[in-house]
């Protein structure tokens, strides 16, 4: 967004009603620590977290006449923000790419672990492989999920909503939402699959099968 | 006709969402009854989540980025 077309909108809700801005602040600054702390998570960056926020509130800003109950403010700021994530990487006509899906869907970290039993004196082999990846490892294989897989799911983490609350946040078929949460989990398990070849964890060569 | 392991499966997701109703959730519970390798499989996507969902990124708030906002919001 220029920052013209965000003046101009500033301009015309300023002029309809003076007291707006003030009263648009009240009520939207107390969020902004929960809004930067949701952007952090579904975009994995906090510069790009940042920009996400101020693009937030001048969109809201703009769209505040739309706000029609005060107490839902915070799903309204959330909704918004996470669209906007969702509409800055939206693929031009086709599905996003993540391989080949009857794969994906057939991938099973849970099976590879069983298969290749990297710690056969464990008593908890799962828990133990787990335990084997630090923060970082986690956050990579977040970053690398397409935003339309991504967003449901950190949506799902982070705020506990239900498929048709979700779909009604992200404008999407409840179906949808059921098919990318089922996928992001299994980009997410084939992501630390990966990590854990590269780290020399385990040393499966056959691809994902 | 009773669910395989593989329908199990594809379902796990929606179960652990609490997005399985009726009778597709009382079929994957008959299964999971019967099914100790199935009841491992969902367990471990349990595990998953929750190890992932404790990892988010985060990172603390700016100090300046209220003011930002504020100056965006003013500037006309």
């Amino acid at each position: 967004m220029s920052a013209g077309d965000a003046l101009h909108g500033t301009e015309r809700a300023a002029e309809a009603d003076p007291g707006a801005r003030a009263r648009f602040e009240a009520l939207t600054l107390p969020h902004l620590a929960y809004l930067f702390r949701l952007a952090v998570r579904l975009t994995g960056d906090a510069h790009d977290a940042e920009d996400l926020v101020q693009e937030t509130y001048i969109k809201a800003w703009r769209a505040f006449d739309a706000l029609r109950d005060a107490s839902r403010v915070r799903p309204w700021l959330g909704q918004i923000l996470s669209r906007l994530v969702l509409d800055r990487h939206r693929a031009p006509a086709h599905e996003v790419a993540v391989g080949d899906l009857v794969e994906l869907d057939r991938f099973s970290l849970y099976e590879r672990i069983d298969e290749e039993d990297p710690f056969p004196y464990s008593d908890h082999l799962h828990r133990d492989f787990l335990a084997a990846f630090d923060d970082e490892d986690v956050r990579r294989a977040l970053r690398a999920l397409p935003e339309a897989y991504r967003v449901p799911l950190v949506l799902l983490y982070v705020e506990d909503l239900s498929y048709k609350e979700l779909a009604e946040a992200l404008g999407c078929p409840v179906g949808t939402i059921m098919s990318r949460l089922h996928r992001a989990r299994k980009i997410l398990e084939r992501e630390l699959w990966a990590c854990a070849k590269r780290r020399g964890l385990v040393k499966d060569d056959t691809p994902w099968r | 006709m009773a669910m395989t392991c593989a329908e199990a499966v594809q379902r796990f997701f929606a179960y652990l969402d609490r997005a399985l109703v009726g009778e597709a959730r009382d079929e994957l519970a008959a299964h999971l009854q019967a099914c100790l390798d199935c009841c491992d499989r969902l367990a471990f996507s349990r595990q998953l989540d929750a190890f992932v969902r404790e990892r988010l990124p985060d990172s603390p708030l700016p100090p300046d980025l209220e003011a930002r906002i504020r100056g965006l919001l003013r500037e006309a």
